[in-house]
């Protein structure tokens, strides 16, 4: 048995989630490299929500948001909020997301993305000046493609340490 | 609910005023590990490039370095004498001398890694009496500013920011104008030039000190552009950092000693000044 249910599980799967989001391209690659990075923080959230909603809350998720915010450079507050919204409309429907086919699944990735780099556009746009772009559709994209992929190691990984 | 009245305020408060600044720098302290270990694969392939490289680069390498330390010194010997000469002049004119300013290496530990936010991270933090606001620059010109410091690490947001803009001046004429970044890594704008300012391609813009944020001197860019619509107000100057904005992997933080001036030097300057005629016939 697991006496602590995993829960240092979701916390490592969570931390490499965020070394994924920072981990830069070599010098010399492409400056548009940098738009086709995935945001492994809303689909391990999302995951993690879905497949155990008793385990992660509105609380944690937003509290891991206030650490986003100082690791992307954001207004404090904005992925707090993202995060915290996102397991608040994942927890209200996950027994339908579970029924849901890996495709359908994408596609709510790719709402719930495109949703929060949004409000994260917004947020920089009023605050600092930064340009509205529709580049935001560009990691939702590839977010939905990484999707299967993130599913099925978290699920790997959910089972073999009999995360519950 | 709460939570996105939480959110709100803490937005609103962060984007206003500096007052959530120690919450970010303990937040930071806090997750700045994560940058150091993704940063970690670059430093290993790096040492190991280091010490895996074959005896004739490393003798070729040093041959230029030696050659380049040589030119350098050189320059050294002739910046000496006119700084030694700016200074007597500087003193006729009774104008404050301006003291050398102090500087320290840090090396960037990370790369905040936003299309739209430019920004990077660096092993220097308050420990090392960092502070936000600071200058910081690389071997070719200006780099950007210090705006969050944690412990052992903090944030530098590069002069290409959309939401970083600097003083400066034409080298050539003095002429003054404002370097706004535009988001774009070879891109910065000037801000307010008249359509009749004598601006040139080719024109080299350095800080102009005016902000009381940045050092005077320091080269931020080189115009790449000038178009004057006589129906607009102003001219649209666009210039290319010097700075080697997304190649530096080491920076200089600047710690300028124009704060420290006193006006003791005041007095001296009067007599220096009320001396000069008499060495004027010479």
């Amino acid at each position: 048995m697991n006496p602590t249910g995993g829960g240092w599980v979701i916390m490592l799967t969570i931390a490499l989630a965020m070394l994924l989001a920072v981990a830069h391209l070599p010098a010399d690659a492409p400056a548009w490299w940098g738009w086709l990075r995935p945001s492994w923080l809303v689909l391990v959230v999302f995951y993690w929500v879905m497949a155990l909603p008793h385990r992660l809350g509105m609380i944690s998720a937003w509290i891991i948001g206030l650490l986003v915010d100082v690791l992307y450079a954001d207004p404090l507050g904005v992925n707090g909020f993202c995060l915290a919204a996102l397991t608040y409309v994942t927890w209200s429907f996950y027994e339908r997301f579970r029924m849901y086919s890996v495709a359908q699944q994408g596609a709510v990735v790719f709402l719930l993305v495109l949703g929060t780099e949004f409000v994260r556009m917004l947020a920089q746009h009023y605050g600092r000046n930064g340009a509205l772009s529709w580049g935001i559709l560009i990691p939702a994209v590839t977010s939905t493609i990484a999707w299967p992929l993130v599913a099925w190691a978290l699920r790997r990984v959910r089972f073999q340490f009999a995360v519950e | 609910m709460a939570l996105a009245i939480v959110s709100a305020l803490l937005l609103v408060v962060d984007l206003n005023s500096r007052l959530l600044s120690p919450l970010r720098s303990f937040l930071a302290t806090i997750v700045s590990p994560i940058y150091v270990i993704a940063e970690s694969p670059y430093r290993v392939s790096q040492s190991a490039s280091a010490t895996l490289s074959t005896r004739e680069t490393l003798i070729k390498e040093n041959e230029e370095l030696r050659k380049r330390n040589f030119e350098l010194a050189q320059v050294t010997q002739q910046f000496v004498a006119l700084r030694e000469e700016n200074a007597r002049l500087r003193q006729l004119l009774g104008s404050r001398q301006r003291l050398d300013s102090k500087v320290l290496v840090a090396e960037l530990i990370g790369v905040v890694p936003s299309p739209t936010t430019f920004q990077v991270e660096i092993d220097k933090g308050s420990d090392a009496g960092v502070f936000v606001g600071q200058a910081v620059i690389d071997a070719d010109g200006l780099f950007g500013q210090v705006v969050e410091v944690a412990q052992f690490s903090s944030r530098v947001m590069l002069l290409v920011d959309a939401a970083h803009a600097v003083p400066v001046q034409v080298n050539r004429n003095d002429f003054r104008s404002i370097a706004a970044g535009t988001g774009r890594m070879d891109r910065l704008e000037l801000e307010y030039v008249p359509i009749t300012a004598d601006i040139r391609v080719g024109d080299i813009l350095v800080s102009s000190g005016l902000g009381g944020h940045f050092p005077r001197g320091y080269p931020v860019g080189e115009v790449t552009s000038v178009v004057t619509d006589p129906t607009m107000t102003y001219a649209q100057v666009a210039a290319r950092p010097i700075a080697a904005l997304d190649r530096s992997r080491h920076v200089l933080l600047v710690f300028d000693a124009n704060a420290q001036v006193k006006d003791k030097e005041e007095p001296a300057a009067q007599q220096a000044r009320a001396e000069a005629p008499a060495e004027e016939p010479q």
